[in-house]
Parts: structure tokens; C-alpha cells; sequence
């Protein structure tokens, strides 16, 4: 089977060719990048947040402090009524906690002997942060009670001590790895905090969810509150047994009592389950999610019609000229063939246009735009999507060719 | 003629339903995503306050003084000034108006205490209701005197008015801020521009705002205890946020202001500001080169990024798919035209020319473009609706105007046209002869 007899008529009559050549070739540039941009914001949806048995997990955020911020010694009081209400199991007071969008604390951390890099790494400054998640260690310790008392002068982010890392974080800075002992510098300022790592957890999900380049997972805890910190985020674990509801509600009710007076006026915390806190703060992406994957199919239904309609006529056109050939002693698989063939090779010049123009376009999104570059995976899988879309587009019009009676040909000739 | 093509377009739209409802419903879902787009985009991008904002001009500069040196969080230099040098650049008077202004969260209490409201607006050093162009209802703007008085006196929106004392005329009669007698002297309608560009600093995030429902003399208010919602930069060094508190003598907190009318009161007005900065540097005060600028309000949006990315995206995005579309109806409308070579050279052999074969596949895709837009109409405000329910901050921004209508109907016929051009130019230029010959 010669492709100089699909090849041929193809340059004669260019119209059609052309035109599902530049449908493919837009569809494919659009579905990629709707794709990718689908995949980015699908990563902290599906990204593990570390936090055991979410479901007993409530948490008290939104709370800001009029005037100046609380003393920790004020956070750390109200943590301990927290702590001492019935069905509670452990309580925490940080700077800031997964999900918790509104009061974000990122740093640079840098391998003090290697100088590798992981830009924006979330930092969670709290007492018994281990317990109160429900994180899992996987290497090293917990912080011990001595570590956990210390007393920051400022926030505490640029101050010296124990840290611990997620094993994301540890295998991007120790890829040897061996991150228990080692030093992580947060910034490059010569007077930068030191920290030396104590203990790896599986996971702990940042709370920048658009880390430019980074990673959700790249996150440090650090002992103790911080201090000069107006937006402090409480966390309290329900005990196994105790009704979840009642002790939200007495989370709520303390809360309002030890801090209401000091809260700023017009904002009503939030006492949430950890669930409710977490589908609050992915709503957005949830909601892009949904967009772009409605936009990529309707894409491709529209795409499929497309190249359906065209191959159609295209086909029906041929009508007698596939007549002659079946006169003249084509079998049926071979016009079908003869036809998948051929739409392959339209829609593999339409494909090649399109990843190139894929490509272009998301070099000039990444100029203009906070992305990242397009995954190359990206190229064959697109590349694969629409070559089977026009295979599936080319079947209903080449079975119906292949149908065709010889008699056809001796039709009105 | 237009009137037999007219005619002729219908007839054949009618023989193949199932591929018109095909090429209809494809121009439309493309027109319909764009419309919606372009809503948002337009409602979101365009000016906050027209024939107004295009004269507003914010000023920045780095007056960064001795205390905060070498704060790692300070980029580049911002709109946020003390109040002694928004005081100073204000009274100048070198531009037409100015006006010095920080947004507050706080509390309004009517005097018997039964009634009170968390409000939203803006502390002010100037005049802001003449200058952003906030229409009143009842009363007066503060006067130079109150303003330079420190006089107790506010301006408050109906709503609030409504909401404290029970009646929009609350001109004459008193609310507490921070426990302070203040003297309504004016009553706005309920307001806001746009789009949020003023103190975008503490409005970050939140494109479309909310109302401004006070203006009140940041002087007095501050003697009231009432301060703006973050305190700014307090010049500590370390990024420390704190929320309404009025001693912020130490804070970089207000926002400047001008409206500019021409290049040269532009030009004047930049001068001004940087003779104000090479003194304020000169005198030991600022630390770093101020590099004063000046922003017009749609430039300052879009250094802030107001209109999130994702809505330029999802514009772009539209755009293409529109783009996917048209070709797509190209192809199929090719297609169609092709398959009644027959008839157009039958036509042309009994005289038609190329033109009227021509105009007369045009009439037709004319056609099929505006049922395209109508069909457009339901789907954009379907839309619109769905992204009303998003979580997302712009989705009040999605909001059907007649004016849409109208834009969708043209716009429809456009694409309908354009889609023609290529098939009608097609079809025409078949030799007559041929094909009657194949026929």
C-alpha cells in the first residue's frame, strides 16, 4: 500500500486536508495547556497533608489580635484551657497550619554544607505539633519538652534551634540521604537561623498551594510559639471516644471567652473541623479544576465532530473513485485502511503544529504568567490524545466507504 | 435580492437539521465562553470609576527612615506614607485635588447604644467625596475647617444610615467611633468603585471589595482611638502586622492620591513630589534614594494584579477555543456549500455572478451566526451563573448587562461572517460549466 496514493490527493484537494490539519493543530495546543494548567491546580488537592485522622481534628483560625499581638505567653494559656477541656487529647497554638492561607510563613531553606536549595518551604512554628496532627515520624524525634519550652524574641523564624523536616523536603536537600543531624539555613542573610533537623515526618502539606517551582510538601516545624504574631492558628485533637461536635463547641466557646475581647472587630473566627477547613481553602482550586476539565472536553467533543463532518464529506465525495477502486479489485480493509492511514497523516502534520504551538504558547504564558514549564510528558501523551481522537473521528465515515458497492463505479460515469 | 437569499439561507437551513443545530450549537458554546470570559475581564479590568479614575494618581517612594533599614521584606518602594508627609504633599495643593486616605474596619455604635454596625471605609486627610466623585444623598462633605480642626464629623452611607438610625437622613445626628461622639454631616449613596484601587495593600486578594460605607478625618478619628485596619509599616524591621490600632505614629500608613487632569499638571505634580523626596532625603530623614513614581489608577492595578491571573487565563483561554470553534463551523460550512456545487453552477450558468454567489453564502452564515448568538445568549448567562457560585473572588464581577447583549448579537454576526468568508469564496469560484457536467 503505496502512501503516494493517500499523499496524492491529499496536496490535489488541500481545502479539507488543511482545515482539520488547523483543528487538530488548535485543539492539541489548548488541550495541552488546559491540561497542564488542570494538573497544577489538582496538585494540592491530591497532595498528602500528613495529618492523621483528620476527623478529630478541630481547628481555630481567622483570630487576630487588636493592637498589638498577644504575648505567647497569653497563646499559651489559652492553649492549656484548650488542652483542658473534656474529650481533648492534645492542643496546639502555631503561626500558621495547613490550610490556613490568611497567615503564611515561608522561608528559604538552604543545606548549610552543600547549599542545596528548596525556595518557599512553609515554616510551622508551634508547640506539640507532632502529636496534635497526628504526624508520622519516620526518622529521628519528636521535639523534646526542653526544646518545645524556648522563648522566641521575634516570630523565630530567623532564630537557631531543632527543626523538623517532611522527607520531601529532606530527600531535595539531602539527596544522600542522611537529613538527621544536618543544618538547614533559612535564607541567605549572613545572620540567618540555623536549624539543625531532628526528625523526618512522611508528609505535611504547605500552606502556599502555588509555590512557584516548589513543592506542597517542602515543610519545617519548629518548637515554641512565635512571637509578634497577630494571627495565631489553634489546633486541638479530639481523644478516641469523645463526641468530635461537643468538643468543637467547646473549642469555640473558650476561644471567644479567653480572646474575644481582644479579637479585631468584624471578623468571627472560624472553629472549624480540619475537613471543613481544608475543602474552604481548595474550593478555588476544586472549582479551576472542574472549569478546565469541562473546557478540555468540550474541546474534544468539538474537535471529534469536527473531523467527523469533514472526513464525511470527504469521503462521500470519493464515493466513486472508491467504487472504481473496489471495482478494480480493492477489498474493504483495504479503503479502510487506506483511509485510517490517511487521516493519520493529516492529523499527525495537525499534531506537530499543534505541540509546537503547545509549547510556544506556554514559553510566553511562563514569561507573563507565575507557570512552570510544560512537562515534556505532556508532548506524546497530547501527541497520543488526538491522534486516537481522529482514528475514532475517521472510523464512522472510512466504514462506511469501505461499504461502498463496486457497482458504484459504473454509476453515471 | 438580500430579501431572496434571505429566503433561499432559510429554506436550506431547514434540509439538514441535524448539521445546522450542529453548526449553531458549536458557534454558540464558542461565543458563549468568550462572552462570559469577556464579562468578567471587562468588569474586572476596566476603570474602577469611569471619567474619574483615569485622572487619579497614586505616588510612591521609598521613605524608609533610620528604624527600618535593611528589612527583607521591603521590595520595592510602596504607596504607604507617614502621616506628617501625606499631610505635607496634600497641603501643597499643587494638583487640582488630593487626598490622603488608608481603609479602617470599625465599629459604629448609634448614641442609645441599641444599635451597632461593623463598617468598612476609609480614614481621609483631603477631601474625598468631591474628588472620587461619591454622590450624597443628604448633607454636606467635611469642610477645610472641620478637616484642620480635627473636628469630630463624619460622612456615612445610607445603608449604615438606614441600619444605625432606622432612616437614610441621619444628617445632624451623632454615631460613637471608638466610644466618640461623631456628627453625621453627610449621607453618600451606597458606593464603591468597580474594581478595589485604592490601599490595595489591604486589599489584597479581594478584587471586587466592598462597600465604603464612612469617610471620616483621619485626624479625628485617631483621636477617637479609631485607626486603620493593619497599621502598616511600623518601621521595626520585622513584618509585624498589627490590626486597628490608632498609634501609628510610627507607621508608614496612607496612601496618597491626586487627581490630574493634563500632561503638564502631571508633570508638575511628579516634580513636586520628587523635590518633596530629595528634601525628606536630603534632611537625613529617608535613608535610601526615594525613587518617587507616579502610578495612574489602571497602571497601579496592574502592578498590584488586581484581576487575578486565572481570569486572564481563562480569557485567553476562551479566545482559543473560540478560534477552535470557528474553524470548526469553517470546515463544516465548507462541507455544506460544497456538497450544492450542483446548484451554484446552475446558478452561475444561468448568470449569477461569483459576487451575488458570494453574498448570498454569506446571507447564509449571516444567519446561522445570529441563531448562533441567540442560542449564545441562554448559554452565557448559564455561565455567568456558574461562575456566580464559585468560590472564587471574582464571581461577583459575573453579572449579565443588557449591554452584553447587544455585544453578543454584533459580535455573533461578526463570527458568522467571518466564519463565511472562506467556504462562500470557495464554492464561488467553481467553473460553472464542470459541474454541471458531473451533476
Amino acid at each position: 500500500m503505496a502512501v503516494r496514493h493517500i499523499v496524492n490527493p491529499l496536496l490535489r484537494h488541500r481545502l479539507m486536508p488543511l482545515l482539520v490539519v488547523l483543528q487538530v493543530a488548535l485543539a492539541c495546543a489548548i488541550a495541552c495547556n488546559a491540561l497542564f494548567l488542570l494538573q497544577q491546580k489538582l496538585v494540592p488537592i491530591l497532595a498528602p497533608d500528613g495529618i492523621g485522622t483528620p476527623d478529630r481534628l478541630v481547628m481555630a483560625w481567622n483570630i487576630a489580635s487588636r493592637g498589638k499581638p498577644w504575648p505567647t505567653g497569653r497563646l499559651l494559656e489559652v492553649r492549656q484551657a484548650l488542652r483542658a477541656l473534656p474529650g481533648v487529647s492534645a492542643a496546639s497554638v502555631a503561626g500558621s497550619l495547613p490550610m490556613e492561607t490568611n497567615a503564611q510563613m515561608n522561608g528559604e531553606a538552604i543545606a548549610e554544607d552543600t547549599h542545596a536549595k528548596a525556595g518557599d518551604a512553609a515554616v510551622y512554628i508551634g508547640a506539640d505539633l507532632v502529636d496534635t496532627l497526628g504526624l508520622h515520624l519516620v526518622a529521628g524525634r519528636d521535639f523534646s519538652a526542653e526544646e518545645q519550652s524556648i522563648q522566641y524574641h521575634g516570630m523565630g523564624i530567623n532564630d537557631s534551634g531543632p527543626a523538623i523536616i517532611t522527607r520531601a523536603l529532606a530527600n531535595r536537600l539531602f539527596p544522600d540521604g542522611h537529613a538527621l543531624g544536618k543544618v538547614i539555613r533559612i535564607g541567605a542573610a549572613a545572620d540567618a537561623g540555623r536549624r539543625t533537623v531532628v526528625g523526618v515526618v512522611a508528609h505535611l502539606m504547605s500552606n502556599k498551594f502555588d509555590a512557584d517551582g516548589g513543592n506542597v510538601d517542602y515543610t519545617m516545624l519548629f518548637p515554641g510559639v512565635p512571637g509578634n504574631w497577630p494571627m495565631p492558628v489553634f489546633a486541638v485533637r479530639v481523644a478516641p471516644g469523645a463526641d468530635v461536635e461537643r468538643v468543637r463547641k467547646a473549642v469555640d466557646a473558650t476561644i471567644h471567652r479567653e480572646l474575644g475581647n481582644e479579637m479585631i472587630r468584624g471578623f468571627e473566627p472560624s472553629i472549624q473541623m480540619y475537613g471543613d477547613m481544608r475543602a474552604h481553602a481548595l474550593a478555588k482550586f476544586k472549582a479551576a479544576v472542574w472549569l478546565l476539565a469541562g473546557v478540555s472536553v468540550v474541546v474534544l467533543i468539538v474537535t471529534l465532530a469536527g473531523i467527523m463532518g469533514l472526513t464525511g464529506y470527504w469521503v462521500q465525495q470519493r464515493t466513486r473513485q472508491i467504487g472504481i477502486r473496489r471495482a478494480l479489485g480493492a477489498r474493504r480493509r483495504h479503503i479502510l485502511r487506506e483511509l485510517q492511514l490517511e487521516n493519520l497523516l493529516v492529523v499527525g502534520v495537525g499534531v506537530l503544529l499543534g505541540l509546537a504551538c503547545a509549547y510556544a504558547i506556554n514559553l510566553w504564558l511562563m514569561r507573563h504568567y507565575e507557570l512552570t514549564r510544560l512537562p515534556w510528558i505532556y508532548l506524546p501523551v497530547g501527541a497520543a490524545l488526538m491522534l486516537l481522537l481522529g482514528q475514532l473521528a475517521v472510523l464512522s465515515p472510512a466504514l462506511r466507504a469501505s461499504r461502498v458497492p463496486p457497482v458504484v463505479a459504473t454509476r453515471s460515469v | 435580492m438580500f430579501d431572496y437569499y434571505l429566503r433561499l439561507a432559510l429554506r436550506r437551513c431547514r434540509q439538514n437539521l441535524a448539521m445546522v443545530g450542529l453548526l449553531v450549537l458549536t458557534m454558540a458554546i464558542g461565543i458563549a465562553a468568550t462572552m462570559t470570559a469577556m464579562t468578567i475581564f471587562g468588569a474586572l479590568a476596566g476603570d474602577p470609576l469611569p471619567g474619574i479614575s483615569p485622572h487619579l494618581y497614586v505616588a510612591t517612594m521609598d521613605a524608609r527612615e533610620a528604624v527600618d533599614k535593611d528589612n527583607p521584606d521591603y521590595k520595592q518602594p510602596d504607596s504607604w506614607l507617614k502621616l506628617g508627609d501625606a499631610k505635607a504633599l496634600v497641603d501643597a495643593h499643587r494638583a487640582p485635588q488630593q487626598l490622603a486616605l488608608a481603609q479602617s474596619l470599625t465599629t459604629m455604635d448609634s448614641p442609645d447604644g441599641k444599635h451597632s454596625e461593623q463598617a468598612w471605609g476609609f480614614m481621609a486627610y483631603g477631601e474625598p467625596l468631591g474628588m472620587l466623585g461619591v454622590p450624597l444623598r443628604f448633607g454636606r462633605p467635611w469642610t477645610a475647617q472641620e478637616l484642620a480642626a480635627r473636628a469630630p464629623v463624619v460622612v456615612i452611607d445610607s445603608d449604615l444610615a438606614q441600619k444605625l438610625f432606622g432612616t437614610a437622613d441621619a444628617v445632624g445626628r451623632s454615631v460613637l467611633l471608638g466610644g466618640k461622639p461623631f456628627r453625621v454631616v453627610g449621607v453618600t449613596v451606597p458606593w464603591k468603585p468597580h474594581t478595589v484601587f485604592l490601599d490595595l495593600q489591604r486589599n489584597q486578594g479581594n478584587p471586587q471589595g466592598s462597600n465604603d460605607e464612612f469617610f471620616v478625618p483621619a485626624e479625628a478619628a485617631l483621636d477617637a482611638g479609631v485607626g486603620p485596619f493593619t497599621s502598616g509599616e511600623c518601621g521595626k524591621g520585622a513584618p509585624v502586622i498589627g490590626f486597628q490600632s490608632a498609634a501609628v505614629q510610627h507607621c508608614r500608613w496612607l496612601e496618597v492620591w491626586s487627581r490630574l487632569d493634563t500632561p503638564a499638571q502631571v508633570a508638575d505634580w511628579r516634580q513636586f513630589l520628587a523635590n518633596y523626596a530629595d528634601a525628606q532625603r536630603a534632611a537625613g530623614r529617608f535613608v535610601y534614594p526615594p525613587q518617587p513614581k507616579l502610578y495612574g489608577a489602571r497602571a497601579w492595578m496592574t502592578l498590584n494584579h488586581v484581576v487575578p491571573d486565572d481570569v486572564r487565563l481563562n480569557l485567553m483561554l476562551a479566545g482559543a477555543f473560540l478560534l477552535l470553534c470557528m474553524v470548526n463551523v469553517a470546515g463544516l460550512l465548507a462541507a455544506r456549500f460544497l456538497r450544492r456545487q450542483a446548484d451554484v453552477a446552475i446558478r452561475r450558468a444561468l448568470g449569477a455572478s461569483k459576487r451575488t454567489v458570494f453574498a448570498q453564502h454569506l446571507v447564509e452564515t449571516g444567519i446561522l451566526g445570529l441563531a448562533g448568538g441567540v442560542l449564545a445568549l441562554p448559554l452565557t448567562w448559564l455561565g455567568l451563573w456558574i461562575v456566580r457560585l464559585q468560590p472564587v473572588s471574582y464571581a461577583e464581577a459575573a453579572k449579565f448587562s443588557p449591554g452584553v447583549f447587544g455585544a453578543l448579537l454584533l459580535f455573533s454576526l461578526i463570527v458568522g461572517l467571518l466564519v463565511g468568508v472562506l467556504p462562500a469564496w470557495r464554492v464561488c469560484r467553481q467553473p460553472p460549466a464542470l459541474q454541471i457536467k458531473v451533476a
